[in-house]
C-alpha cells in the first residue's frame, strides 16, 4: 500500500486565510497602509475584483488586521435571500465603531446595496465588502492577477521545494493561468489535478 | 431551508460575532412565521371555516315558505380605485323555531356570491315564490337561517394549507432553536435525532449504525426484488421529472387559456388591454415549450421503458459476489445495453458567490454488455449477471462535503432515441473485520515472512 | 535579563512514536500512540490535548470525525516534570484511509499543547487505516 500523499494544492492548503493575500506583483499586501486609506475614505469601502482574485482571502486578512487592533468586527456572507438581514442584523448588533465585513455584496438585491451603506453611517459602524464590480462604495483595493501571482502563491504552498519544477513547472503555472483567463482559483484546482496525475504517474514507474 | 443567520462563520478554525444574538434572531425570525400562521389561520377558520361547520352541525332543521327573493349587493373598491361588485340571491322565508313563527332573509353562502348579477339572477330563479322547502336555523339565534348547507372544500383548504404552513416551519424553526440553546455543538450533534427530522437539510446523511462516515442503506433495502432479493431505486426517477413537466405544462398553460380568454372577452367587448395582449406572446411561448418538454420526455419513457436492477444481497462487501438482474421494458430494440459498476468520487467547495462540485469516476467495471436487446410485447427484457465487488475496494462514503459513491449505471442505445442513462446507488461496506487475536496473529505472520 | 516578551516564540518539538514503527493499521485495530514534548523554552504548558481523528483532504472543503479526544489538564502531568504522555484507541470499522483524486481521508494522531498566555501548538501524525489502493482517473466532471 502507498504512503499518504499530500497535494499541495488540496483546498487546506489554498482556501482563503491559509495563503497570505498578495497583491498583483506576487508581494504581500500592505494591510496597515489599507487601514489607513480605510480610515481616510469613512470607513465603508469595497474590495473589488474578477473571480478568483483574492477578494475573500484580502477581506479575511483585513479583518484580522482590523480585530488586532482592537476594533470589534463581524463577519457576514451575503449569499441566499436572507443576506440582506443578516447584514442588516450584523450592522444593529456590530455597534458604533466596529467593522463589518460583507463577502459577495452582489449577491443583495439593488435596494440593500443602496440602502445598508447609509444604515451603517447613521449607525457609526464601518462596512467593508466584496464585489466584482465598482458600487457606490469607494473602493479600497483593485485586486488584479498575473502570472507571477500565481506562482508566487505556488512558492508558498507546502514542499514547495520538492516539486515546484519537477511535478509542476513554471510552464505549467503560466498556461493554467493563461487558459483560465486569470482566474487563481480555476488555476489552483487545474495545478491539483495536474500534480495529481504527474505524481501518480511518477510512483507507477518507480514501482 | 437555509436559516437566516445573523453571522457567518468565518472560513477556518474561529467564529466572530455572537452565537447568541445569532440564536435569538432565529428564533425572532420564526416565531414571526409561527405567529403570522396562527393569526391567519385564526381568522380564516373563524371568518369562513367555523361558521361553515356550524351551519352542518349545530344548525336545526325546520320547513319554511319562500315570500320573496331578491339579490343582495357588496361593493368594494380596491386601493387602485376600481370597484367590484358581488352579487348574492336571498329568500326572505317564514318559518317555525321553537314554537314561534320567524320571518327573515336567509344568509347566502360564499359559493353562491357571483360578480355576473346574470348568473345570480339564474341561481335566483330556481326557487319559486310560496312553495315550501328545508331550511336550517341557528338554535342560538333563531333569526338566522339558511337554505343550503354542505362544504365549499377549497375554503377549507386555503384555510389550511397556507396558514399551516407557516406554523409548520416556523414551529420547527423555533422548537430547534429552543431546543440548542446554550448547548456546545457537541451535545447538539448528540441529541440530533428530532433536529434531523425537524430540519434533514442542515444536517448530513444518516450513517450506517457502527460504521462512522459509511452512508446508511436502508433506502435502498425497502423494496423487494420480484425474483432476486433486493431491487434498487433509481438515483433521479425520471418519472418525477416527466410529473413535472406534465404539471408545469398544465398549470401555465391553464393560467394562460384564463388570461388569453379574459383578453378575448374584452376585445369582443370593444375593450383591447394592450399590456395583457403584450404579456400573452412571450407567456405562449413559454406554454408551447412546457407542452413541447413534456411530450419529448413522455415519447422518451413509452419508448425507452423502465429499467429495473435486481441485487441478490445488500449492502455489499468487498471480496464477494453478487447476482444481478438488468430488467429493460419499452418497445422496439436496444441496440445496446450496458450496465457499469462504477465508483465515484464527488467534492463540494463554496467560496464566494460559488459553490463549485466536482465528480470523478475512479474505477469502472462492465457487468453486463447487450446487444440488439427487444422486450417482447407486454414482457421485459431480462439479463444475468455476476458482479464480483474488488477485495481491496474503499467502502462507501459519506461526510458534509466529500463524498465516495458506489453505482450501477445502465447505458442504453436505441435507433429511435438519443442514448439513456440511468443511476442505481449501491453501498458498499468496509469488509468484515476479523476478532483480533487472528487479525493480530495473521499478521504476525505476514511481517515474519516479510 | 532580558523580559520574556522580548525572546522570540520557539515551537515546541513533539515528537510522536507509534507502537507499530511502519503506522498500518487495520480496523478494528488498537493504536498506541506515544509522544514526547520538549523545548519548551520554559513556557509553562497549563494543558495537553490528545486525539485521534480521520479528515478529507483534496477539492473539497475539509471534513473530519474524532474518533478520540482527550484533555490532560493535570499539573503533575505537563511538562517539565513529565513531558511523556502516552493514549491509545481500538480503531472503528469505518472510514479507511483513502488516496482518492479529489477526496482523500487521512487518519491522524493530534497532540496539541496550551501555553499560558493563549499560546498552543498543534503536532499532527498520519497514519494509514486499512490496505485500499490509490484510485485513477476513469472519468471526470464538475458543475
Amino acid at each position: 500500500m502507498n504512503a499518504s500523499r499530500t497535494n499541495p494544492f488540496s483546498t487546506r492548503f489554498t482556501r482563503p486565510g491559509r495563503i497570505a493575500p498578495l497583491d498583483g506583483g506576487g508581494e504581500e499586501v500592505d494591510a496597515a497602509a489599507l487601514l489607513v486609506r480605510l480610515a481616510a475614505v469613512g470607513g465603508a469601502a469595497a474590495i473589488i475584483g474578477p473571480h478568483g482574485s483574492g477578494k475573500t482571502t484580502l477581506l479575511g486578512h483585513l479583518a484580522d488586521a482590523i480585530e488586532a487592533t482592537g476594533v470589534t468586527v463581524m463577519r457576514v456572507r451575503s449569499r441566499g435571500r436572507w443576506g440582506a438581514t443578516n447584514v442588516l442584523f450584523a450592522l444593529v448588533r456590530a455597534g458604533r465603531a466596529a467593522t463589518v465585513c460583507v463577502d459577495s455584496w452582489e449577491c443583495l438585491g439593488p435596494v440593500a446595496r443602496n440602502t445598508l451603506p447609509i444604515v451603517a453611517r447613521m449607525l457609526g459602524c464601518g462596512l467593508l465588502v466584496t464585489m466584482h464590480l465598482q458600487s457606490r462604495l469607494p473602493v479600497l483595493a483593485r485586486c488584479r492577477t498575473t502570472a507571477a501571482l500565481l506562482e508566487r502563491i505556488c512558492m508558498t504552498l507546502p514542499g514547495h521545494d520538492a516539486w515546484y519544477g519537477t511535478v509542476i513547472t513554471p510552464d505549467d503555472v503560466e498556461a493554467a493561468f493563461a487558459r483560465h483567463r486569470g482566474d487563481i482559483r480555476e488555476s489552483l484546482y487545474e495545478l491539483y489535478d495536474t500534480f495529481e496525475l504527474r505524481s501518480r504517474t511518477v510512483e507507477m514507474r518507480r514501482s | 431551508m437555509r436559516l437566516p443567520r445573523f453571522f457567518a462563520k468565518k472560513r477556518g478554525h474561529r467564529r466572530t460575532g455572537s452565537r447568541e444574538w445569532g440564536v435569538v434572531g432565529d428564533g425572532l425570525f420564526h416565531g414571526i412565521l409561527l405567529a403570522a400562521g396562527l393569526f391567519f389561520g385564526g381568522l380564516l377558520i373563524s371568518g369562513v371555516a367555523a361558521p361553515e361547520w356550524r351551519i352542518n352541525h349545530d344548525y336545526v332543521e325546520s320547513r319554511c315558505t319562500i315570500l320573496a327573493k331578491g339579490l343582495a349587493k357588496t361593493a368594494v373598491q380596491d386601493p387602485s380605485g376600481a370597484v367590484s361588485t358581488t352579487w348574492q340571491p336571498r329568500l326572505r322565508v317564514r318559518y317555525t323555531a321553537g314554537g314561534r313563527v320567524y320571518e327573515a332573509w336567509s344568509q347566502g353562502t360564499s359559493a353562491e356570491a357571483t360578480t355576473d348579477r346574470t348568473t345570480a339572477l339564474a341561481r335566483l330563479s330556481r326557487w319559486i315564490l310560496g312553495s315550501q322547502t328545508a331550511c336550517w336555523y341557528d338554535p342560538t339565534a333563531p333569526e338566522t337561517v339558511v337554505l343550503e348547507r354542505g362544504y365549499n372544500w377549497w375554503l377549507w383548504l386555503l384555510a389550511l394549507l397556507l396558514p399551516g404552513a407557516l406554523v409548520v416551519i416556523g414551529g420547527s424553526g423555533l422548537v430547534r432553536v429552543l431546543r440548542a440553546w446554550g448547548k456546545s455543538e457537541e451535545r447538539r450533534a448528540a441529541s440530533a435525532g428530532l433536529a434531523e427530522f425537524l430540519d434533514p437539510l442542515m444536517h448530513p446523511a444518516p450513517t450506517a449504525p457502527g460504521h462512522p462516515a459509511v452512508p446508511n442503506c436502508d433506502d435502498l433495502v425497502n423494496s423487494p426484488g420480484t425474483i432476486l432479493r433486493y431491487r434498487l431505486p433509481i438515483e433521479s426517477p425520471e418519472s418525477w421529472t416527466l410529473v413535472g413537466f406534465g404539471l408545469f405544462a398544465v398549470l401555465w398553460n391553464a393560467v394562460l387559456l384564463v388570461l388569453a380568454v379574459g383578453a378575448g372577452l374584452d376585445l369582443l367587448g370593444g375593450k383591447i388591454d394592450w399590456w395583457l395582449f403584450v404579456l400573452l406572446v412571450p407567456f405562449l411561448g413559454v406554454g408551447i415549450g412546457g407542452v413541447v418538454l413534456f411530450m419529448r420526455n413522455l415519447f422518451l419513457a413509452t419508448v425507452v421503458g423502465p429499467t429495473q436492477v435486481e441485487i441478490s444481497d445488500h449492502p455489499l462487501r468487498p471480496g464477494r459476489r453478487y447476482d444481478v438482474l438488468l430488467a429493460q421494458g419499452g418497445a422496439g430494440t436496444f441496440r445496446r445495453l450496458q450496465m457499469f459498476l462504477e465508483l465515484e468520487e464527488q467534492a463540494t467547495f463554496r467560496q464566494g458567490t460559488d459553490t463549485r462540485t466536482e465528480q470523478v469516476v475512479v474505477w469502472r467495471s462492465l457487468v453486463t454488455d447487450c446487444r440488439d436487446a427487444a422486450p417482447a410485447p407486454n414482457a421485459r427484457f431480462e439479463s444475468w449477471s455476476v458482479m464480483e465487488i474488488p477485495p481491496d475496494a474503499m467502502h462507501s462514503f459519506s461526510s458534509a462535503h466529500n463524498a465516495v459513491r458506489w453505482r450501477l449505471v445502465v447505458r442504453g442505445t436505441t435507433d429511435r432515441c438519443p442514448d439513456f442513462t440511468r443511476v442505481f446507488p449501491v453501498v458498499v461496506f468496509p469488509a468484515e473485520v476479523m476478532p483480533a487475536p487472528i487479525a493480530e496473529q495473521r499478521r504476525a505472520q505476514t511481517e515474519m515472512a516479510g | 535579563m532580558s523580559d520574556a516578551q522580548d525572546r522570540p516564540v520557539v515551537s515546541p518539538r513533539i515528537d510522536v512514536q507509534f507502537d507499530r514503527p511502519q503506522r498500518r493499521y487495520q480496523a478494528g485495530d488498537r493504536v498506541v500512540v506515544r509522544y514526547t514534548i520538549d523545548e519548551c523554552q520554559g513556557d509553562r504548558i497549563h494543558a495537553v490535548e490528545q486525539s485521534m481523528l480521520w479528515y478529507t483532504e483534496g477539492k473539497g472543503e475539509e471534513d473530519l470525525g474524532v474518533h478520540m479526544f482527550r484533555r490532560v489538564a493535570d499539573p503533575a502531568m505537563m511538562p517539565p516534570r513529565a513531558a511523556v504522555g502516552d493514549f491509545f484507541a481500538h480503531l472503528p470499522r469505518s472510514p479507511l484511509s483513502y488516496e482518492g483524486l479529489i477526496v482523500k481521508v487521512r487518519w491522524c494522531v493530534r497532540v496539541r499543547v496550551f501555553f499560558e498566555g493563549a499560546r498552543d501548538y498543534v503536532s499532527e501524525h498520519v497514519f494509514e487505516v486499512g490496505d485500499v489502493p490509490p484510485a485513477r482517473v476513469v472519468h471526470m466532471r464538475s458543475t
